[in-house]
């Protein structure tokens, strides 16, 4: 069995929705069906083989090629196998998503992993805004799964989210974790203003101090923080990419807060790479 | 069957279905992690009084636990799911939570589950927060020393207990040598555990008794100062028996836990006071797992 590998024929003028190229979708189908599927390019609709050079036969592990941001909805709703894609994607990335693995060899645009609830999605770049975050209108943001993102992260990270991970190996913009109900945001680089604002519950964790802090966030003091602990050995067991957390030890300066929407969440400044 | 001119007798052990599930107890150093196990296992050799039975099954390395601290794993076994329920949230709030340190996590994955920090988390008085990583929820429990971190629920399996035998001997002193080895033997096989007070029964039981209010009692016929009162199954020469009784996960790891328990007592022989192994069954009628001591040692 070798991977179904959809490569692009050439970058298309419009945004072009591939949210049926999923391993949920194209199951049952025969290569020859898949290729006469239709996706939303622009106000229009063509089929699959118009766009794609499609090879391949194992239906569980997608491969697209020569991506890039015109492509949106990579992975939506998807509930297993893996998708791998080599370029850019646009916007929308892993949305609703359930469970599976979607990797991204390059850049990713806004909305990633929105209203997602399992599974987990790899970004291999930077990423733009409101990454986990909900739709206007949402109640929450994404609702488990893990996000694992090795650049930088745009405004507005996790927003609303109601459970799972968000890692941002790199830099995270203004309003990172605001209003989350719950879940957890790793910040490895550095983090821009008004982090938290108006969380409810949840973790965000800094390994690099912020510039500024909102008043709203009360000092704990510094503290060993055992959950802090357990949860870098638990992503290090996830995969090979993830193992560098076990340099992380748990001392943190813990600041509780948002206190003024009443708020038991807390931002964890990590005292630099201590001893377990 | 003699081993090293230890009389092995013609009987069998029998074992009874029970549910159990493996806790996994870390701390800042296995010194406290050992005080939270052995309070766990206090109290709990036997379900007929005490609802559960349950010991130390191994040291485990940082590697090996969740949250990479030095830790223990703890079987605990009881007659039902219901029983599990009702004892492990008590004992692990009571023994591991007051601890000072000590996480609690689960070491079972199955589909079956019963509540450790699903119950416990209440002690957090609205301040606990949950966590889910690698689809796993935990606990954290705000508390003097920190932070209690307690995995929701802990799996539970099915499983075996009352695997036994007993070591018939000239003394108690010279029985419990023998015994002493055999469960520093039988601690070394995963998936079991000797959970009477160092492993080794000094007042085993038959079922049922005179008095209705009673479901167990001594057993008559093997008590040596019986002998000449009732029908004994030790001949002049026994002035002490004892037993060990041995609960699994499963029927293999109680077959070999027995047989190098077994093996280690008979080591000692008659010359050093131990004369024969027997063990306890109840006609076939209790349990469906039956140990033929001879078939276990071929």
């Amino acid at each position: 069995m070798s991977a179904l590998t959809f490569t692009l024929k050439s970058q298309p003028k419009f945004t072009l929705d591939v949210s049926p190229i999923t391993p949920d979708n194209l199951q049952n189908l025969t290569l020859d069906k898949i290729k006469k599927i239709k996706l939303i390019y622009g106000k229009e609709k063509v089929k699959v083989e118009e766009l794609f050079a499609v090879k391949g036969n194992d239906k569980n592990e997608i491969i697209i090629n020569k991506s890039c941001t015109q492509l949106i909805c990579v992975g939506k709703k998807m509930t297993q196998g893996s998708i791998a894609v080599k370029g850019d994607v646009g916007d929308f990335l892993g949305q609703s998503m359930k469970n599976g693995i979607i990797t991204i060899h390059g850049n990713a645009g806004s909305w990633a992993g929105n209203g997602m609830s399992g599974g987990r999605i790899n970004i291999e770049g930077n990423v733009g805004n409101y990454t986990g975050a909900g739709f206007p209108g949402d109640t929450f943001g994404m609702k488990n799964g893990l996000i694992n993102i090795t650049g930088n992260a745009g405004d507005r990270i996790g927003d609303r989210m109601r459970r799972g991970i968000i890692i941002i190996q790199g830099k995270a913009g203004d309003y990172c974790g605001s209003r989350i109900h719950a879940g957890t945001i790793i910040v490895l680089g550095k983090v821009g203003k008004h982090t938290g604002v108006g969380m409810r519950r949840g973790s965000i964790i800094l390994a690099k101090k912020p510039t500024y802090i909102s008043a709203t966030f009360q000092s704990c003091g510094n503290l060993k923080m055992q959950f802090l602990r357990l949860l870098f050995t638990q992503l290090s067991n996830i995969s090979d990419d993830l193992i560098f957390f076990r340099k992380y030890g748990p001392i943190a300066h813990r600041f509780a807060g948002d206190i003024a929407r009443n708020g038991k969440g807390e931002i964890l400044i990590l005292k630099t790479l201590t001893k377990r | 069957m003699k081993i090293n001119g230890v009389q092995i007798e013609d009987t069998f052990a029998e074992a009874f279905p029970m549910k159990a599930t493996r806790i996994i107890i870390t701390a800042m150093n296995l010194k406290w992690a050992y005080q939270a196990a052995n309070a766990i296992r206090g109290f709990a050799s036997s379900v007929i009084a005490c609802g559960i039975e349950a010991d130390i099954e191994r040291e485990l390395k940082p590697s090996e636990t969740p949250d990479g601290r030095p830790g223990i794993s703890v079987l605990i076994f009881a007659m039902s799911i219901k029983e599990l329920e009702k004892h492990v949230p008590t004992r692990v709030g009571q023994s591991v939570m007051t601890t000072a340190t000590t996480a609690c996590f689960s070491g079972l994955d199955s589909e079956q589950k019963v509540s450790m920090g699903k119950s416990l988390r209440f002690f957090g008085d609205g301040f606990q927060i949950s966590k889910v990583v690698n689809d796993r929820r935990f606990w954290r429990i705000p508390v003097m020393h920190g932070e209690f971190i307690v995995e929701e629920t802990t799996g539970v399996t099915k499983a075996i207990g009352g695997g036994n035998f007993l070591v018939l001997a000239k003394t108690a002193r010279q029985g419990l040598m023998a015994c002493e080895k055999a469960v520093d033997e039988i601690q070394k096989i995963p998936g079991v555990i000797t959970a009477f007070p160092g492993g080794v029964v000094g007042s085993g039981s038959k079922v049922g008794s005179k008095y209705d209010f009673l479901t167990a009692s001594t057993n008559e016929a093997y008590c040596p100062t019986l002998k000449g009162q009732v029908e004994s199954a030790l001949d002049d020469n026994v002035g002490s028996v004892l037993e060990i009784v041995i609960d699994g996960l499963d029927e293999e790891s109680i077959n070999e836990a027995m047989r190098v328990g077994i093996r280690a007592a008979c080591s000692f022989g008659p010359a050093k006071g131990i004369y024969s192994i027997s063990a306890g069954n109840y006609g076939g009628n209790l349990g469906p797992y039956l140990f033929h001591l001879r078939k276990l040692l071929k």
